[in-house]
């Protein structure tokens, strides 16, 4: 049964962190000593200085949000062959962080492109297929708020999600498809081997496992709200039928 | 005459290193406060609920 103490699950018996906790502590940790590579450990940049170290924050960001709506993606098709609650509230959760993600590679990127580019903000590519994918999903968020039947909601949201995810490529691809005056992509197939240095490709990959972390803090706290959320529901749904009959 | 390049070191821009930084930490924490927020709000009203006697076994069911 659920009751207001499960709906903490930072705590754990007897005064110990349970293991949402532990994972806080441990990407809280992991943080510190990625400030540290980033700040002391990485070289400066030959041609943009101090401001590249935005690199390590900027690109990890960005590539949490294509994981986050991968899992919305795959939550979303979970959700419609099975109809199981499960698979809408990770979906759920998952969409909700992937848009703080996305909203922060925006935003990182437009105040790195100032001192670079000369302007906050340019209808390139990749920048305005970002701008879409930030758009998709504040729309399926703004769908579950606004359909009034949950399940209905549950439906659209599905939709929206499996066929939202098709930007996530095109961002990607949107350097090689288009002329573009983003940097080619320094993680994934279209990389280069030799684009980076070996000291800075193990920052950029020790911060993307960092921000992985603290997604999935993210998202497991996120799903474990949705479902105090809707196990609230039923019991009240519940209470009102008792006192009808 | 011998052509001498001088590599100028680029710009640290500080400023705006620090304000990408600031500015994600603030959306974490905002969003972390959020969280912290609305579980809040649910353990009042689950606490609210079980005074009232309706937290019995409801209905809990997939979709």
């Amino acid at each position: 049964m659920t009751t207001a103490q499960e709906l903490r699950p930072a705590r754990g018996r007897a005064g110990f962190p349970g293991w949402p906790g532990i994972l806080l502590i441990l990407t809280g940790g992991l943080m510190l000593v990625n400030l540290y590579l980033i700040f002391l450990t990485a070289p400066t940049d030959a041609v943009l200085g101090e401001v590249q170290r935005i690199f390590y924050f900027h690109v990890p960001i960005a590539i949490v949000s294509f994981v986050a709506f991968f899992v919305v993606f795959v939550g979303s098709i979970g959700y419609l062959i099975t109809r199981r609650r499960g698979w809408d509230a990770t979906a759920h959760a998952a969409a909700e962080v992937g848009v703080v993600f996305v909203t922060l590679a925006l935003l990182t990127g437009a105040i790195w492109a100032r001192p670079v580019w000369g302007v906050w903000w340019t209808w390139e590519p990749r920048l305005t297929t970002t701008l879409i994918l930030w758009l998709i999903y504040i729309g399926y968020l703004m769908l579950r708020a606004y359909v009034p039947n949950r399940r209905q909601g549950a439906v659209y949201a599905a939709a929206v999600g499996i066929i939202g995810f098709v930007d996530v490529p095109i961002v990607y691809y949107s350097v090689q498809w288009w002329r573009s005056i983003h940097p080619s992509a320094v993680v994934g197939p279209l990389a280069n081997s030799g684009a980076l240095e070996p000291i800075m490709q193990f920052i950029l990959f020790f911060s993307l496992a960092v921000f992985l972390l603290l997604f999935l803090y993210l998202l497991l706290e996120r799903i474990a709200l949705r479902r105090g959320d809707d196990r609230l529901a039923d019991r009240r749904l519940a209470a009102l039928r008792r006192r009808r009959d | 005459m011998p052509l001498i390049l001088l590599q100028a070191a680029p710009p640290a821009n500080l400023t705006y290193l620090f304000a990408a930084f600031a500015v994600c930490w603030l959306v974490f924490f905002a969003y972390a406060f959020f969280l912290t927020r609305r579980r809040r709000e649910l353990e009042q009203e689950w606490a609210e609920l079980e005074g009232e006697g309706g937290a019995g076994d409801g209905e809990e069911g997939g979709g």
